[in-house]
């Protein structure tokens, strides 16, 4: 007997184990989601910046102490000077020594690609066109991953007879040997703090400053200002439908077929899939009713709108309806009419009600990427303009951030910029809701009648 | 107060439920100017009498009346009635206080802004006027634009009432209105009821039948939905003449 | 003293009823207007997805798109089967359910009936908050963080995951085995008699979970977007949505009951395996429903980790190849299909998109039907 009720015990414990090992299951995987995005997202607000990122920020956006940071790239140039001068050296005997030019001629094109990347232009250089090649590396730890590239060659190993190869860093030294590129290699080991100068720098600008050479340089401005349009104006279309149709439901429908009908209606538009929002937001807002004749703010904003109406009307619905009914009679006692009371009692005490669920689908708005695919966002772009904010199309957080780590062409250079785009998100929608239910925190308390 | 021209008079007047009946075929007379009582145990259909007087049941769908229930002599259940002009005549005050989430003095200007142009003076006058009967100036005064849910029960309960006064009815119903009270502040209440006696034709429902004896003049007695007896309310409470009275009075049921 | 005589009479004039009624009827019209809204967008998505959808099949016919795997949209002739994409999408669904569901609802009981109030009132916004993440940052998530992990220390991972399952089960079927067999035994032997064969048992277990982490450990993961990746995701994506509503729905079942079953002397698991979780039945059934059409219409996930590779995995569960679904192709191939708008290659996304669209009204249905049917039961008719 007392056997069986252990077993008994054992298995109860176990499954309240169960219950709270899956509670902590949840937790870990909030975590584990924004452990790296938010601490990898981090570093594109707060990293170490080379004098290169003071130069590029002084010269594009004419800000910082312009003769401070003159001096500073004076001095990383003369630390540089040696460096250069045993590239120069090299040179020279590849040209004495064809038998080292054929061996290692190839790898030293590669190894002084490497160099241009980190430290910018090789003097003697013709001025490079593109922006991400005028200047060296503006982080320290990008700089960091340059150099081990610079100082290995990269290899794959296909020996373990699988056929998959397993990549080898080999020390590239070796190859130079005995020639006059030896110390190039100490010095870029012991002396590249002296040539970049790395310093802890907090870039907060990086929200509003606009992109340079498809997001190598610069912030994230222009799709920030176009998720904030596409969502201030989607709220803008929704709140006051969705208002209103939670007005009648809660004060007008009568009971019956009708409202039953409303309601399974409300439930289907929540439920069709957000792609599907997308295909109808351009099969009809662009193609059918032309609103603009191709992607723009205001094609998206009608679709997003469309989006979060279910959970506005329900958000809404529930809040009217959380008006105790006192209050309702009191106000027809006094011989105030159904609309009356609406407009001057219920209203103005749900309203704490109502935000939260504005403020909640804002964020719902937000980071839906979907349904903005085909009706707004494009990849890269100018940020919006005033006289053309409805009409035109813009890059968006959500879009950008998939076609960032996707389909640019350098994704593994500017991953800083794809978490500090990730966190900035989260981090705006995440603190949408907070804002949303520390509201309803309140409301709850005060609605205690 | 006479006899001969009541103020509300209910002929043959019922009110049905979803073709359940909840007050059946009651008659009797208001009379002006005096508080009169309705008793009986609970789900007897007293509160939804009084709720038929200013047409508060007209919100509950299913709900109509047969019979005749009439204002000075005009039927307030016939078409064409401005059931907000009547709501305006007869004021309401709850069982529970449920003053708006607004300043005390929002709350008492609510039924004048809503019916009146009144100038900002004349508001105030009002509000003030309207306080002062129900007895709560000199309690508020100082506060007139801090949120009434910040008064206690029975303040509230009174600020209700000032907010009824405040349209300037003729007539005030009361349902229960100190059930959800402590009794000190069930005291006010009474005391502003003898207070407005004469001003007001006054209608109230109670479960408590001590209440009754206090504060009204005329006492109806209602017992699933019939009206069992109604006359002057020292007559009633000590010389009932049906056993139904007798027996609820002392108590025996309800 | 006041500005309305007192013998005002309630009558109104004709005109002011037929005012009246007027701005009544206009107003609560308007109103429904206001609120039909949404049921205008319902009927104007199906038309306009079915608009560009039914001329495909008329003109294809229905035996290509649901039973050949050839998806080849942009070949001379073009290939439209959807069979290997709908198997994507309902692999990348099930894998998902099977993340999302045990675990949603044994959160939900854990939250429901374990925490207490103080605790759960912390643990409920945690949960919106999950839910509120967009699935952009799932799937950049995924693309970014998991696939590579998944790749390069994939045989790691399900080693540590075999013994992360395996020990606490193992341990309590030790426990419990040894208890249920010393039952069995003579009581003077039962003390030494259930160490013993605990210990036998410990052995064994031990021995088979050591052979199927090596095993395991012995995976390699060609690429890390894959069905596994895409279904973790989506079932922890969907987890919000199961536990709330199922929470909900135990929430319901009401203090009664439990009470009643403990009375009878249950533990607590019996009390809820046997009483409440049976009672909110249905609306566990809906949170089951709503998680599947969280994880059928989800785009940026499957997207960003599925590895968009329209074929059926070989075999069919094998979860670590790449597959494709329906939102993800309507998503990634109407950019090219864009410029040849009303071409077949165009129509055919819409009629994916029909698909999709029937399915999730069939979902709500199904969903609507089992939460009116809780209710129903709840309200004792």
């Amino acid at each position: 007997m007392r056997a069986y009720y252990s077993t008994r015990h054992v298995l109860d414990r176990a499954f309240s184990g169960l219950g709270y090992g899956s509670v902590a299951l949840m937790a870990l995987a909030l975590v584990a989601l924004l452990g790296p995005i938010i601490g990898k997202g981090l570093g594109a607000y707060w990293f170490r910046g080379t004098v290169e990122f003071r130069l590029f920020v002084l010269e594009r956006f004419h800000r910082g102490n312009a003769k401070k940071i003159g001096i500073e790239h004076r001095e990383a140039m003369r630390a540089r000077e040696p460096f250069w001068a045993v590239l120069r050296a090299f040179e020279a005997e590849m040209e004495s020594d064809s038998a080292l030019r054929r061996r290692v001629g190839k790898d030293y094109h590669r190894f002084q690609s490497h160099i241009r990347e980190l430290l910018g232009p090789i003097p003697g250089d013709s001025p490079p066109l593109l922006m991400r090649q005028q200047y060296g590396q503006t982080r320290w730890d990008r700089a960091l991953v340059k150099r081990h590239q610079a100082l290995h060659i990269e290899e794959w190993d296909y020996g373990d007879g699988t056929g998959m190869g397993v990549r080898v860093w080999k020390p590239r030294r070796l190859l130079y040997a005995g020639t006059a590129l030896e110390p190039a290699f100490d010095l870029l080991e012991n002396h590249l703090e002296a040539m970049l100068r790395p310093r802890w720098t907090w870039y907060g600008r990086f929200l509003t400053d606009e992109s340079f050479d498809a997001h190598f340089f610069g912030g994230i401005w222009a799709e920030m200002l176009g998720t904030l349009c596409l969502t201030v104006f989607a709220m803008l279309v929704a709140t006051p439908i969705g208002v209103l149709s939670a007005i009648y439901l809660s004060e007008y429908a009568p009971e019956g077929k009708l409202i039953h009908l409303l309601r399974l209606f409300i439930n289907t538009l929540a439920g069709v899939p957000s792609i599907v929002f997308g295909l109808f937001g351009m099969a009809f807002f662009i193609h059918a009713l032309n609103v603009t004749p191709s992607k723009s703010v205001l094609a998206g904003s009608f679709t997003l709108a469309l989006l979060v109406l279910p959970t506005l009307i329900r958000a809404s619905e529930e809040a009217i309806r959380a008006v105790p009914q006192a209050y309702r009679e009191a106000a027809f006692s006094l011989g105030a009419s159904r609309w009356h009371t609406v407009a001057t009692i219920l209203l103005p005490a749900a309203l704490p009600g109502i935000l939260t669920g504005t403020v909640i689908s804002l964020g719902r708005a937000a980071g839906e990427t979907a349904p903005i695919i085909f009706t707004a966002a494009v990849s890269m772009g100018e940020p919006l303009r005033w006289g053309r904010l409805l009409t035109a199309p813009t890059p968006a957080l959500p879009w950008n951030l998939y076609n960032l780590c996707t389909e640019h062409a350098a994704v593994d250079e500017i991953r800083h910029v794809q978490f500090g785009m990730a966190l900035t998100l989260v981090a705006l929608v995440l603190l949408l809701n907070m804002a949303g239910i520390f509201l309803r925190a309140r409301v709850s308390r005060q609605l205690k009648v | 107060m006479s006899e001969e021209n009541p103020h509300v008079k209910a002929r043959e007047f019922s009110v049905l439920y979803r073709d359940r009946p909840a007050v059946k075929k009651v008659t009797l007379s208001i009379v002006r100017g005096a508080v009169t009582a309705i008793i009986g145990p609970s789900g007897c259909g007293k509160s939804t009498l009084l709720r038929a007087v200013n047409r508060m049941n007209d919100l509950i769908p299913g709900c109509r009346t047969e019979g005749e229930l009439l204002l000075d002599g005009e039927n307030i259940y016939a078409p064409g009635i401005d059931v907000v002009a009547l709501r305006r005549r007869i004021g309401m005050v709850f069982q529970k206080p449920n003053p708006f989430p607004k300043s005390i003095f929002d709350n008492v200007a609510y039924g004048p802004r809503l019916h009146g142009r009144l100038t900002r003076q004349e508001l105030a006058e009002r509000v003030e006027q309207s306080l002062r009967r129900a007895a709560l100036w000199e309690e508020v005064s100082d506060r007139l634009h801090t949120n009434a849910l910040g008064l206690s029960g029975g303040q509230q309960q009174r600020l209700c009432i000032a907010r009824a006064l405040a349209v300037e009815p003729e007539m005030l119903l009361m349902d229960e209105p100190t059930s959800a009270l402590d009794p000190r502040a069930t005291t006010r209440i009474e005391d502003l009821i003898a207070e407005l006696r004469g001003s007001y034709t006054i209608l109230i429902v109670t479960h408590n039948m001590q209440q009754a004896a206090r504060v009204s003049d005329y006492t109806a007695f209602l017992y699933e939905g019939d009206l069992i007896e109604f006359g002057p309310t020292r007559d009633l409470f000590t010389r009932p003449r049906e056993k139904q009275t007798e027996d609820y009075l002392t108590g025996r049921f309800g | 003293m006041t500005q309305t005589g007192k013998n005002r009479s309630l009558r109104m004039s004709a005109r002011a009823m037929r005012w009246q009624d007027a701005t009544r009827w206009m107003g609560t019209t308007l109103l429904l207007g206001v609120a039909s809204l949404s049921v205008l967008a319902v009927l104007f998505i199906f038309y306009f997805i079915a608009r560009e959808a039914i001329p495909f099949f008329l003109a294809r016919g229905f035996r290509e798109f649901f039973t050949s795997t050839a998806w080849y949209p942009s070949a001379h002739p073009p290939q439209f089967g959807v069979l290997a994409i709908l198997a994507g999408s309902a692999l990348v669904t099930v894998g998902a359910v099977t993340v999302a569901v045990p675990l949603g609802i044994a959160a939900a009981i854990c939250l429901s009936d374990l925490l207490p109030f103080s605790v759960r009132q912390g643990v409920k916004p945690v949960i919106e908050l999950l839910a509120a993440i967009p699935s952009v940052a799932y799937g950049f998530f995924a693309l970014v963080v998991l696939a590579p992990l998944l790749q390069e220390r994939g045989g790691a991972l399900f080693r540590g995951f075999v013994w992360g399952i395996g020990i606490p089960l193992g341990a309590l079927a030790v426990v419990m085995g040894s208890g249920l067999m010393a039952a069995r035994l003579p009581p003077a032997w039962r003390k030494r008699g259930s160490v013993g064969i605990g210990f036998l048992l410990a052995m064994a277990i031990g021995w088979f979970l050591r052979a199927l982490a090596a095993r395991a450990g012995g995976i390699r993961v060609d690429s890390g977007t894959n069905a596994l990746n895409a279904s973790l995701i989506l079932g922890i994506m969907a987890l919000p949505t199961v536990v709330s509503v199922s929470e909900d729905a135990l929430q319901a079942a009401g203090r009664e009951i439990r009470e009643g079953s403990y009375a009878l002397g249950a533990t607590r698991s019996e009390t809820l395996l046997r009483v409440v979780l049976p009672a909110a039945g249905s609306g566990i059934a809906a949170a089951v429903i709503l998680g599947v059409m969280r994880a059928v219409g989800e785009t940026m996930v499957v997207w960003m980790a599925s590895g968009n590779a329209a074929q059926i995995p070989r075999p069919w569960y094998n979860l670590l190849q790449p597959v494709r679904t329906l939102t993800a192709t309507i998503a990634g191939d109407m950019g090219e299909a864009d410029h040849v708008t009303g071409s077949e290659r165009y129509a055919v996304l819409f009629a994916m998109a029909l698909v999709l669209l029937v399915f999730s009204f069939l979902c709500n249905l199904a969903g609507e039907w089992a939460v009116r049917r809780s209710r129903r039961r709840m309200s004792g008719e």
